[in-house]
């Protein structure tokens, strides 16, 4: 197939799939075919999906194994989640204007860096900006002293654990341990409401699809190449005149954006953001859909993050003594013997179909350290 | 019907004719037996009173079942009140033996009879109320006084002293006069000095300040700052001034114990890191593999502590995965028991050793290509030994008790040295000492580092790498096993254990310089005396440790390859 | 590419059919287990299924709750927050569960509850908790700060405290039970500088916060305990503990080593019951304070009968997971217990599981006898009960050596002891 043939083949079943998110599936639901239930795990599920598009943004893409990506999703949450916190009113257990955790902090009146919270176009905007200064600094320092491969997951993973142990604590402000939950309003329109959760699901499916045809663009242009070099060999990219600390930087801000609005998209959808969601586990878990899916792939990271939770959601029920192992065991059998994710599958088979000799399991598709 | 009084007659006759009434008129039982048939609390607490200074040993445990209720007043057929307590088991009547209280001899009808068993629920417990417990206790904080055990008597000296009673000084100048020991000495001084400073007179105050300055004791610190409200309150600049000197000596003394108390916090603190990190400096820093189950290589190890200690005991009974069995145990007690941790040790880094071994057959050696696959592969393997130590071990934390000899602390100036902490900063030097021997010394050691300086060469000269490679990533999770082991004395043992350490572990490392042992040594200290530090300062545990993570950043920033960068001419570093 | 898309679709598809509705039988009622199995809640909340599974057996086994057998659903929310509100909403709104006992955590409680009130469904909560909270769909069987915290005040008072140590792990429950025991040691005539562990100030002075906390699975205590040892050496002082279970471990043993007895400052704790109490160095412990609305020491026939039959039980059972060594009965696993049976007593009144009918049952003062005696539901959704103080004894069981009868279950506390 030439390439212009696979790119518009591409483009009709992106465009296919996006009409059945962004349509069929919230018409389905609202005909009651398909329940509030799974319209909302799928909800969380395409959330999750933003987020390990954006940890393979940077290690699929990149070879920057960042595990800081869940605390850029929980603070784009935590932003959105401020402004739905303001959103209660005066109907919290207290019956008081401020939030009730604020009261039990023994707090009469809304502390200075809560009040333009109430503005949800402010919210938004830091939904964007929080998490985008964070990625600016952190990637400006790390980059310039060249910090790079395992020294750079550490430092992210660290990032991240400071983080969470910053937002538990209780003298934040931000709601401890518990977080924030029992959300009202958003945009004036009941967060709990089905008609609501639907528009919160078609929002996020529609992000998704841009977010995804965005990085698909990127990854096409000049930039995308210079980022798959530095992957490859950064070196030699520094050798030919490139400043890579600047392209990863760039890339570092994006996909801790993308991650950010995941989360923000991920808050009211769920109902809770809380420290917990900013753990180091929780970026090793994004790194793990995208490993299941297939990194290096924009279709690899969605269809892991969907894939894993889905499986996640219904062994909990099943199996909630054993799940534990189907989730290692499957990290580890993916690492050794499926490098190239799920979506290596078909190809794989091709190519055993082709030659039908057992050497050919050892040709995988190849994939960057 | 009157063969009850009868048999008391007969009984005290007995008791007579062993000479044994003669002893009981001088101990303090007869008057005990007579508080508790008094008439109205008053003459109980008097009664009671007058125990002060006897050094009788009847008394504390028959006062203590008094609190508890265990004293009882019989009432014989004949009207007579006799008061007895009832002790030991219940029987199937719940009826325990009663022992009179006057002369401490079972309860008999008749001499020669049986010993009467009485139901509690059927007689009248003695009562108390709270100014007769008072006065019991007055009773026996004098009585421990005198106990020959130390430890007893200066707790009971510095109680008298706290409570700042003036009745009790006469009691406490009679003992310095006869107290050897100059701990209890120290401790007298104190007490006289604190009931001083409620004295009337303004010498004997002012002589009590300059008394508490000299002592500088912590337990003071309190006392001295309600003297100096109330010299303040009376206008009364001498006092006031005084006290504040006495005020400033324990604030000197209390800033010199927190830095040496820090100090060697910092130290044990530098110790643990070093100890969980170790294992990691070489699987981690020498071959580069990500290995996120290091954390549960330090469970293997404290789990085999606990198995071990349980074979020690009683046995250990398991039910995984639908299968039953029991280990049986070899029920030793004392010593040999207490020597379990002993045998502990080389059997976590051996099991831990064999797990990790199992473990880069299965897995690792596939990846030494792909560190950061090896991540994510030993996570897979970290979530699956968590949950298998679910099934086995339960979901509960499990109960590793210390042995006596690393369960308490030596006391110098109020720096406490707890024994475990001294314990493991001993036990980090020979670790180290030990890894460095088996690195340098050792052939094997030259194969290790051999392979890991490069690996296809050593391949080229013959090396096995492949063996190599199992036994490093071996001696790496067997120091891991090694921190397990010692972490049960001081920690959680449970499926989570490894997760708490795994962050810190990787610092360490990684600031330490990877691949660089002196490296980690000097981190593990450095972050360990950081970390205690701070948390003196700021008084707050988790703002020290976020602290610390901002700092190792930061540090990072500025030597990005650690605190001892191994050198090297590869451009990939 | 198309292949990868394809076989999104595919599984996309196949994960949409396999959510629909589940048909469910007549002649049972589904009744949801919602706690974590996995992760680090498991270590309290395994027993807490365990127990709820037992009672249902023994319910099943005299005909069921109005003529129908309880069906129990478990779930596991793998100490992962919104993963408990995704397993709520299931339970709601797919197995369409007539109640749910669960929840463990106050963050996992708070998480669930928006889904309670917005499906109109019935949780019952069984751990002590802050209070601060009286929601129409939960029914809190757990003890309310008044029913754990001031009564253990009130023995130290009782037995001449007069310095007491605040510690906690920091979430919203030690907070609140710290603040809420502030205003009642002060209202005791306590003096400030008498309270230890330090004070939070805002800017006009006021206390907003008291205590020390550290923040969960803390391994380090040397220094907090240094800080105690220096606190208790005026004597009569004591420590009140609201650290979360595993932190009690390097605590204690922490503790122990410092040389602090229980008679020289002794340790009341609220998250250490009796299943906790097997991860912890009992020897260690020995004197320290417990206080609970149950005891598995407690001497009554109920109690007895309730301890030998779930021993029985845990024999024979077949559930899967079940650990059947060493095993101990505590507080939240008989508030769970009771809660069960105070659940069918409120159906069997209503004669409906319709969640409003029952609520409006179980607001009506029903009463149970359970293995701590009785237990009383009241209008706020709590439940009046016995609270007892027991001291930790060498084998892992407590001494009662006090207990308060009656006590009523008060969510709202903070303000009350000014």
């Amino acid at each position: 197939m030439s390439a212009p043939t696979t790119r518009r083949l591409e483009f009709i079943a992106v465009a296919f799939i996006a009409v059945l998110l962004i349509v069929v599936f919230p018409l389905l639901n609202s005909y009651g075919i398909i329940s509030n239930f799974t319209l909302n795990l799928w909800g969380k599920y395409l959330c999750y999906a933003l987020l390990a598009i954006s940890v393979d943004l940077l290690w699929g893409y990149t070879g920057l194994l960042s595990l800081g990506q869940a605390l850029f999703f929980s603070l784009g949450g935590y932003m959105l989640g401020m402004h739905l916190m303001r959103m209660i009113g005066d109907l919290g257990q207290y019956k008081k204007p401020i939030p009730d955790f604020l009261i039990f902090l023994g707090w009469t009146e809304l502390p200075t860096f809560w009040k333009p919270f109430s503005s949800f176009p402010f919210a938004a905007a830091m939904v964007l900006l929080l998490p985008g200064l964070v990625a600016l600094v952190f990637g400006f320092l790390a980059f310039r002293s060249r910090i790079k491969g395992v020294y750079f997951s550490i430092l992210t993973q660290a990032l991240t654990y400071g983080g969470s142990l910053m937002f538990f604590r209780n003298d934040l402000l931000m709601g401890g341990n518990n977080g924030f939950t029992d959300y009202k309003f958003l945009l004036s329109a009941d967060v709990r409401d089905a008609s609501t959760q639907r528009a919160l699901f078609i929002a996020t499916a529609l992000t998704l699809v841009l977010v995804y045809l965005s990085c698909s663009w990127l990854s096409r242009t000049k930039l995308g190449l210079i980022q798959r070099a530095i992957r490859d060999g950064e070196n030699r990219v520094l050798f030919s005149g490139y400043a890579a600390a600047g392209f990863k930087l760039f890339i570092f801000v994006v996909a801790a954006l993308i991650a950010s609005v995941g989360g923000a998209l991920y808050v009211p959808q769920v109902g809770i953001i809380n420290p917990s969601e900013m753990t180091p586990d929780k970026s090793l878990e994004a790194v793990v859909w995208v490993a299941v899916g297939g990194r290096g792939t924009l279709v690899g990271p969605v269809i892991g993050a969907i894939v894993v939770n889905a499986l996640k959601s219904w062994a909990t029920r099943a199996y909630p003594d054993l799940w534990l192992f189907f989730l290692g065991g499957m990290f580890i059998v993916v690492v050794l013997l499926l490098p190239g994710g799920i979506v290596s599958i078909p190809g794989r088979l091709k190519t055993w179909w082709a030659h039908r000799t057992a050497a050919s399991a050892e040709t995988a598709t190849p994939v960057a350290s | 019907m009157n063969f009850f009084h009868r048999a008391r007659r007969l009984l005290a006759l007995a008791a007579l004719s062993l000479g044994l009434v003669s002893h009981a008129a001088d101990s303090a039982r007869p008057i005990i037996a007579k508080a508790a048939l008094a008439e109205t609390p008053a003459q109980r607490i008097t009664l009671i009173s007058s125990l002060i200074g006897s050094g009788d040993e009847s008394i504390a445990p028959l006062l203590a079942a008094w609190k508890e209720d265990a004293l009882f007043v019989f009432t014989a057929p004949d009207g007579t009140k006799i008061p007895v307590q009832l002790s030991g088991d219940k029987d199937n009547k719940d009826a325990q033996a009663a022992v009179r209280i006057d002369n401490g001899q079972p309860l008999h009808f008749v001499a020669a009879g049986p010993a009467l068993r009485l139901v509690a629920s059927e007689l009248a417990a003695v009562e108390h109320t709270s100014a007769l417990r008072r006065a019991m206790k007055a009773v026996l904080d004098l009585l421990d006084l005198s106990t020959p055990d130390l430890k007893k008597r200066i707790s009971a000296i510095q109680t008298l002293g706290f409570a700042q009673d003036a009745e009790k000084l006469a009691a406490l100048q009679a003992r310095q006069k006869i107290e050897t020991a100059p701990a209890a000495q120290l401790a007298l001084r104190e007490a006289i000095a604190l009931i001083g400073l409620k004295d009337a007179s303004t010498d004997v105050k002012l002589a009590s300040l300059k008394e508490l300055a000299a002592l500088h004791t912590i337990g003071s610190a309190d006392a001295l700052k309600a003297a100096l409200k109330d010299a303040e309150a009376a206008n009364h600049p001498s006092l006031a001034a005084a006290a504040r000197l006495a005020l400033n000596a324990v604030d000197r003394h209390l800033t010199t114990v927190n830095f040496f108390g820090t100090l060697f916090r910092g130290l044990s603190l530098g110790s643990i890191l070093l100890v969980v990190a170790l294992g990691l400096a070489i699987t981690f820093g020498l071959m580069g593999v990500i290995n996120m189950a290091h954390g549960e290589m330090i469970a293997v190890g404290a789990y085999t502590t606990y198995v071990v200690q349980n074979i020690f005991g009683p046995g250990l009974a398991l039910s995984p995965f639908g299968f039953s069995f029991h280990l049986p145990g070899l029920n030793t007690s004392g010593w040999l028991y207490e020597s379990y941790f002993i045998f502990a040790l080389p059997l976590s880094f051996l099991s831990a050793a064999l797990v990790g071994i199992a473990m880069e057959r299965t897995v690792i050696q596939w990846l030494y290509r792909r560190p950061l696959e090896s991540l994510l592969a030993t996570w897979g393997v970290s979530l699956f030994l968590q949950q298998f130590f679910r099934r086995v071990f339960g979901s509960n934390n499990v109960q590793v008790s210390s042995p006596s000899y690393l369960s308490d602390n030596w006391t110098f100036n109020d720096i406490i040295f707890g024994w475990n902490r001294v314990f493991v900063i001993g036990f980090a030097g020979l670790i180290v000492l030990g890894v460095w021997l088996v690195l340098t010394r050792t052939s094997l050691g030259l194969l290790i580092r051999a392979v890991m300086q490069n690996r296809n060469m050593a391949s080229c000269m013959g090396v096995r790498t492949e063996r190599v490679n199992m036994l490093t990533f071996g001696l790496g999770s067997g120091l891991a096993g090694l921190a397990g082991a010692f972490l049960s004395q001081i920690g959680n043992v449970g499926p989570s254990l490894g997760q708490s350490y795994i962050v810190d572990c990787f610092m360490t490392v990684v600031v330490g310089g990877v691949g660089n042992l002196p490296g980690t040594v000097v981190s593990a200290f450095g972050i360990g005396l950081a970390d205690q530090s701070l948390q003196q300062i700021l008084l707050n545990p988790v703002l020290g440790k976020i602290t610390v993570l901002v700092a190792i950043i930061l540090f990072l920033q500025w030597r990005p390859a650690g605190i001892f960068v191994t050198k090297s001419r590869s451009l990939e570093g | 590419m198309i292949t990868q898309l394809k076989k999104l679709l595919t599984v996309g598809a196949l994960a949409l059919g396999a959510s629909f509705g589940t048909a469910h039988a007549a002649e049972t009622v589904k009744v949801g287990i919602l706690h974590s199995l996995s992760g680090t809640m498991a270590i309290s909340e395994t027993s807490l299924r365990d127990v709820l599974l037992f009672t249902f057996d023994e319910i099943n086994a005299k005909g069921g709750v109005l003529g129908k057998k309880i069906e129990p659903v478990v779930v596991d929310g793998a100490s992962n927050w919104p993963l408990f509100a995704e397993k709520a909403k299931q339970l709601l709104e797919q197995d369409k569960v007539a109640v749910t006992f669960g929840c463990w955590t106050s963050v996992s409680r708070k998480s669930v509850l928006p889904v309670y009130e917005k499906n109109n469904g019935l949780l019952f909560y069984p751990v002590q908790y802050e209070g601060e909270e009286e929601s129409q769909n939960v029914a809190y069987t757990a003890e309310a700060v008044n029913q754990q915290a001031t009564p253990a005040v009130d023995y130290y008072l009782a037995e001449g405290k007069k310095k007491f140590y605040l510690l906690g792990t920091d979430y919203v429950y030690p907070q609140t039970t710290n603040l809420v025991l502030l205003e009642y040691l002060l209202s005791k005539g306590v003096k400030l500088e008498n309270i230890g562990g330090g004070f939070k100030k805002d800017e006009s002075g006021k206390i907003i916060a008291a205590g020390k906390y550290t923040p969960f699975s803390h391994t380090d205590y040397q220094q907090i305990i240094a800080e105690i040892k220096q606190f208790a050496a005026s004597g009569d002082a004591c420590v009140i503990s609201t650290l979360n279970g595993d932190t009690n471990v390097p605590f204690f043993k922490e503790y122990a080593a410092a040389g602090l007895t229980a008679e020289k400052c002794p340790v009341v704790s609220f998250s250490i019951s009796e299943d906790e109490f097997r991860g912890l160095p009992a020897k260690q412990l020995v004197g320290q304070l417990g206080c609970w609305t149950y005891f598995q020491s407690i001497n009554t026939p109920a109690n007895k009968k309730f301890v030998a039959d779930f021993q029985a039980w845990l024999k024979t059972t077949k559930a899967p997971g079940v650990v059947k060594e060493g095993r101990v009965t505590c507080s939240p696993m008989v508030l769970s217990y009771v809660g069960v049976y105070l659940w069918k007593a409120a159906v069997e009144k209503a004669g409906s599981f319709d969640v409003d009918k029952v609520r409006a049952a179980y607001k009506t003062g029903l009463s149970f006898d359970g293995p701590g005696g009785k237990v009383t539901t009241q209008k706020n959704m709590h439940v009046t009960k016995n609270v007892f103080i027991g001291e930790t004894k060498a084998d892992g069981q407590f001494k009662i050596v006090k207990s308060f009868d009656n006590v009523y279950g008060e969510p709202w506390l903070k303000g009350k002891f000014k």
